[in-house]
């Protein structure tokens, strides 16, 4: 894997390795994969040997960046790392390349879990990952805020944003990768009053004090959702309003009949600028403007919205429902997680 | 959040997909054809040979229309009598990859069996459509045939190999060497193999937007190779050998594949019929595996227990 290191980097120069890292580990740690398994994936992120031993019982193990064993020797005494009498390190020959400290860190603590010594490292999770989960207690979530130096009463945001966003400028504050339904984020604290951060794809969620910051994790996540690059490369989740909470308690799997039929209608090669075009505008002949068609070409698209709706798009409450639908449809259908958005003359030319 | 039920990832492969992710999006399409030649290059084949003892040579031949096409010879080094042979097709869903992509994990039939590994630089979907892909490596396999003395290749003892869309051509090509009188093989490796234009399959609908290479790659894929004649009546099955009729008669098969991927079940299926028409076909589907784990993940216990599982049947196949 240090060899598709060195192509992100290639690709993308800006790319957070050290996140790829953290988040790799994260899911050696939930998988319950073993030392030998640790020791490979290790080895394979940086490129040499990676080792292991323990004083009692007495127990080495060391292992390729290919990920066969091979005869134990003793730790290497540059890079060795030890905690509650365990060891590990890196065989690397020369200076230490730029991942060694977080693989070697990550390592440490994954193979601590995994000889039951750090389970309360398991269970008191990192920092960020604690701030940003509402089911925990809110006096673990203050404490949690302190450690980071976050002040209580005042507000901040969330910025959330895939492991391959490409940061125009990255603020310095409180980051770290955070499991999501949706896949692992690259969550980011700023001031609430800290000017719209340029990374692509990213979403930025409501302000908030600190003992309701995963308020603005999960419109954060929201926020993110909602953004196709490139037409729309990041989202603040202010302009949602209120909206933006009740999207990020809407359970995933619900039923909904009029995100249902609105699928009918993105079947339509013009079903998705038409819609845009509707929620935006207050008339048709705004909204023919807005999706760059005739009026009496937009009108006819509207009819079949009706139609396939059930219901009109311009009347009343009907808005509402034809915003939200499309809204929530977004969102279910969002690959932003996905794809790396940014292309590859995309991030070489800016 | 979709409810499509699939076998979950292998963790050691799920923590992989962290870094994987970065160069491989699990949706290829259209678009990102060009990001993916950059970033599905193979590294310096020099680096890829350091510490080996095998030796390259690069030869131009006339591929399909007579046109030329590139290939390396890889030998160990030293060695003059006459080797098994290996006609190697690369991987990168017909579109991107070049001749030395995956090709580390072959290397040791050259240095460990003694086999001598041909390389083909097949020309790519979409600019060159098919049939282009298909014949330039079976105009390799027949020059390999009509080259044996010179190349040092025992015409008794040749295979052909490949992985993803080569494990597909690869199949192709066993086919088109039975019925055109081609040369007599040996065995068939197909890793992973991409079979079926059809996207007919349950497991091709199992990993949307997870892993690497979903439906949405598939039929981008299968699109730039036959346009629109995919998924229709008229496509050749040497370029989709799950469309071939008749299975009889062709060298052993060793088929590989990961449970969580997409072409899991048209593996599957092509072994079944292999079987089914009397002929030798070993299948291993592998937990937990996604598409091409063993190239993006060697090191993960499952990755090498492929690599070691088809390493053992290729040295039982080539070996002295």
């Amino acid at each position: 894997m240090q060899e598709l290191l060195g192509r992100i980097a290639a690709l993308d120069p800006q790319a957070s390795l050290s996140l790829r890292v953290i988040a790799c580990f994260d899911e050696l740690i939930v998988g319950n994969v073993n030392t030998r398994g640790l020791l490979g994936a290790a080895a394979s992120l940086a490129g040499c040997d990676a080792g292991f031993c323990q004083e009692l019982p007495p127990r080495a193990l060391r292992v390729t960046a290919k990920g066969a064993l091979v005869a134990d020797g003793p730790p290497c005494p540059t890079s060795a790392v030890t905690s509650e009498g365990i060891t590990v390190w890196l065989d690397r020959t020369g200076p230490a390349h730029a991942n060694d400290a977080i693989i070697l860190e990550r390592l440490a603590l994954a193979v601590r879990v995994r000889h039951g010594r750090g389970r309360r490292d398991l269970e008191s999770r990192r920092e960020l990952g604690l701030l940003v989960d509402g089911t925990v207690p809110v006096e673990e979530r203050s404490l949690a805020a302190a450690r980071l130096n976050l002040v209580s009463g005042a507000r901040y945001r969330i910025v959330a944003a895939p492991l391959f966003a490409v940061w125009e400028s990255h603020p310095t504050g409180a980051e770290d990768v955070v499991a999501t339904p949706f896949g692992p984020v690259h969550a980011l604290v700023v001031p609430h009053d800290h000017e719209p951060v340029a990374a692509t794809p990213s979403g930025t969620g409501l302000a908030a004090r600190v003992e309701n910051l995963h308020r603005s994790f999960s419109t954060a996540v929201v926020a993110l959702r909602l953004c196709e690059p490139p037409r729309i490369p990041s989202v603040q989740a202010d302009r949602y309003g209120g909206l933006v909470g009740l999207l990020a308690d809407a359970p995933t799997d619900t039923d909904l009949p009029d995100v249902d039929s609105l699928d009918q209608v993105m079947t339509h090669v013009w079903g998705p600028t038409t819609l845009d075009a509707l929620v935006r505008a207050g008339s048709v002949r705004q909204a023919s403007r807005l999706a760059g068609v005739h009026h009496s070409t937009l009108q006819a698209r509207l009819d079949a919205v009706t139609e396939l709706m059930g219901f009109d798009p311009f009347d009343g409450i009907g808005r509402t429902r034809l915003g939200i639908a499309y809204l929530i449809w977004r969102l279910r259908n969002s690959r932003v997680l996905d794809l790396p958005a940014p292309t590859y003359s995309d991030s070489k030319t800016r | 959040m979709p409810t499509v039920a699939r076998p979950e990832f292998d963790p050691e492969l799920k923590a992989g997909l962290a870094v994987v992710g970065g160069v491989f999006p699990p949706t290829v399409t259209v678009d990102l054809i060009a990001f993916m030649r950059k970033s599905y290059a193979s590294p310096p084949i020099e680096e890829t040979l350091r510490g080996r003892a095998i030796e390259r040579r690069d030869e131009t031949i006339r591929g399909h229309r007579g046109d030329a096409v590139g290939v390396s010879v890889l030998r160990p080094v030293g060695v003059t009598e006459p080797r098994p042979g290996v006609v190697f097709v690369h991987s990168g869903g017909l579109m991107f990859g070049d001749r030395f992509s995956g090709a580390d994990l072959v290397l040791n039939w050259v240095d460990k069996f003694g086999a001598v590994l041909v390389t083909v630089e097949y020309r790519l979907a979409p600019e060159f459509p098919d049939p282009y892909p298909r014949e330039d490596c079976y105009a390799a396999l027949e020059w390999v045939a009509a080259s044996a003395e010179r190349l040092g290749i025992r015409r008794d003892r040749m295979m052909v190999a490949g992985a993803s869309s080569g494990g597909g051509l690869a199949a192709g090509m066993a086919l088109a060497a039975r019925d055109r009188g081609g040369p007599r093989l040996c065995g068939q490796v197909l890793d992973y193999p991409m079979l079926d234009d059809r996207g007919i399959t349950p497991s091709t609908n199992q990993f949307d937007g997870v892993g690497v290479w979903d439906r949405v790659s598939n039929e981008t894929g299968w699109t730039a190779l036959l346009g629109d004649a995919r998924g229709g009546p008229d496509v050749s099955e040497y370029a989709a050998p799950a469309r071939a009729t008749d299975l009889r008669g062709l060298p052993p098969a060793f088929i590989d594949v990961g449970a969580a991927e997409i072409f899991r079940d048209e593996a599957m299926a092509y072994a079944d019929r292999l079987w089914t028409a009397g002929g030798n076909a070993e299948l291993h589907v592998w937990a937990g595996g996604f598409h091409a784990f063993d190239i993006f993940a060697p090191h993960t216990m499952v990755g090498q227990g492929m690599i070691r599982t088809r390493d053992a049947w290729v040295e039982k196949i080539l070996a002295d």
